[in-house]
């Protein structure tokens, strides 16, 4: 399974929950500059992928996975990512554009990062990680 | 008094609860539609029913966070309550996390549904910053009752007349395609003391009702009468608070003999406070 099989239904989700028309989704557009996506978007983002694939997305989860091997200090200092932090995340996030990141970024900007094809990695990787359980 | 479950029957904490909802003369959110019997509005069954959520999730959390604004997905309005009724809410948590709570929720009168909500999510914030736990602790206690009890046990007494619905100004309205009109909330207003005593702000489902209403005669302009059957994608943001001007826009999407569909952008200083989609009948209560 890739993003392919699954972006046909995160982008529709993505328009409802954001209230635009699915052929206005750009699947590398950032949710939060280019969709005006707010928090409680996110939360109802998740909500509907949950339901939609059957899947569970633990919350933050993306900053520990993309954090995974390094010490909170090594990836952000004073809630702002250290080179070492920024560097993983542009890896984790291979999907977002190189220019979006910015150095010292904040924590808390991670989210205006996000894109489509962030979902539907996500969106991908508890499928597999859910399948693999059933099988094991 | 904002508090509209008069009496909850069943309480499963964090899954389910059956509560009572008396429609009552002195009732302040009772409307007159023409010719017809007072109703409850619409929003404010709705509100009910949102408000037992609460209940049920803020006991699951020992009362430490509490449920505010709201996404909802649908709400269908099949019917009305009249004075004398008493409208059975049942609402049901389909899931509680540490943000939010997502539920759905019927109010029947006499065995007969007039208003649903689904696919409904409300995120969870520290309820210090909103009301006394202890007095929410207390008044839960009181209206936890098993066994229905008479709608005359809970007279409305004191209210201050009817609510308006109405946007304190109209800036732009082209009858059957769009209009823009604002709402100033001066911090006056009587639902403000209990949403919420410690932070008072705009009801999504005040806000809702103004733009249902609105909807309506934008619709209405032509001489037929359109009657609001459901709202989609409703989803509040931010919280609208005491001394802003919110301004809401209102676009006709379709309208035909029979139906009617609109969109809905509610803003203050720019930023989106609400949106969501209204679809109307010429025929109350009947879906297309």
């Amino acid at each position: 399974m890739n993003t392919d099989n699954v972006y046909p239904k995160v982008r529709e989700i993505i328009a409802d929950v954001l209230a635009f028309e699915e052929d206005e989704i750009q699947r590398d557009g950032s949710l939060v500059e280019d969709y005006n996506a707010e928090s409680i978007d996110f939360l109802d983002l998740v909500y509907q992928l949950e339901r939609e694939f059957k899947i569970k997305i633990p919350r933050g989860m993306i900053e520990q996975e993309a954090r995974r091997g390094l010490s909170n200090e090594e990836f952000a200092d004073h809630g702002r990512l250290t080179d070492k932090g920024l560097e993983k995340l542009k890896g984790y996030l291979s999907e977002v554009p190189e220019d979006r990141f910015t150095p010292r970024m904040q924590v808390s900007l991670i989210p205006t990062l996000f894109t489509p094809e962030t979902f539907c990695k996500i969106v991908v990787r508890e499928l597999e990680g859910s399948e693999q359980a059933a099988s094991d | 008094m904002f508090h509209f479950v008069d009496q909850i029957l069943e309480h499963e904490p964090g899954r389910h609860a059956l509560g009572v909802k008396h429609v009552t003369p002195g009732d302040t959110f009772v409307q007159s539609t023409g010719t017809g019997p007072r109703t409850l509005l619409s929003c404010i069954v709705g509100e009910a029913l949102g408000q037992l959520g609460a209940w049920t999730v803020m006991d699951a959390k020992d009362f430490a966070v509490r449920p505010v604004a709201d996404v909802v997905g649908e709400v269908a309005i099949t019917g009305h309550a009249t004075i004398g009724d008493s409208i059975l809410l049942d609402t049901t948590i389909d899931s509680v996390t540490d943000e939010a709570v997502f539920y759905h929720a019927v109010a029947s009168v006499d065995g007969t549904a007039i208003l649903a909500l689904e696919n409904a999510l409300g995120p969870l914030l520290p309820i210090e910053e909103f009301n006394d736990p202890d007095e929410l602790r207390r008044r839960l206690t009181r209206i936890c009752r098993p066994g229905l009890q008479d709608a005359l046990l809970h007279p409305r007494v004191g209210d201050p007349g009817a609510f308006d619905a109405s946007f304190d100004e109209v800036l732009s309205f082209e009858g059957g395609r769009k209009a823009t009109a604002v709402r100033r909330l001066t911090g006056g207003e009587t639902f403000l003391a209990d949403h919420f005593p410690r932070k008072p702000v705009l009801p999504l489902s005040l806000l809702l009702e103004s733009l249902l209403q609105l909807g309506q005669k934008l619709l209405g302009d032509g001489g037929t009468a359109y009657f609001p059957i459901a709202a989609r994608k409703v989803k509040m943001g931010r919280f609208v608070e005491p001394g802003v001007s919110l301004e809401a826009k209102i676009r006709v999407l379709e309208r035909n003999a029979e139906s009617a569909w609109l969109r809905f952008r509610c803003e203050v200083d720019g930023a989106r406070v609400c949106v969501g989609e209204a679809e109307y009948s010429t025929v109350p209560g009947e879906r297309r």
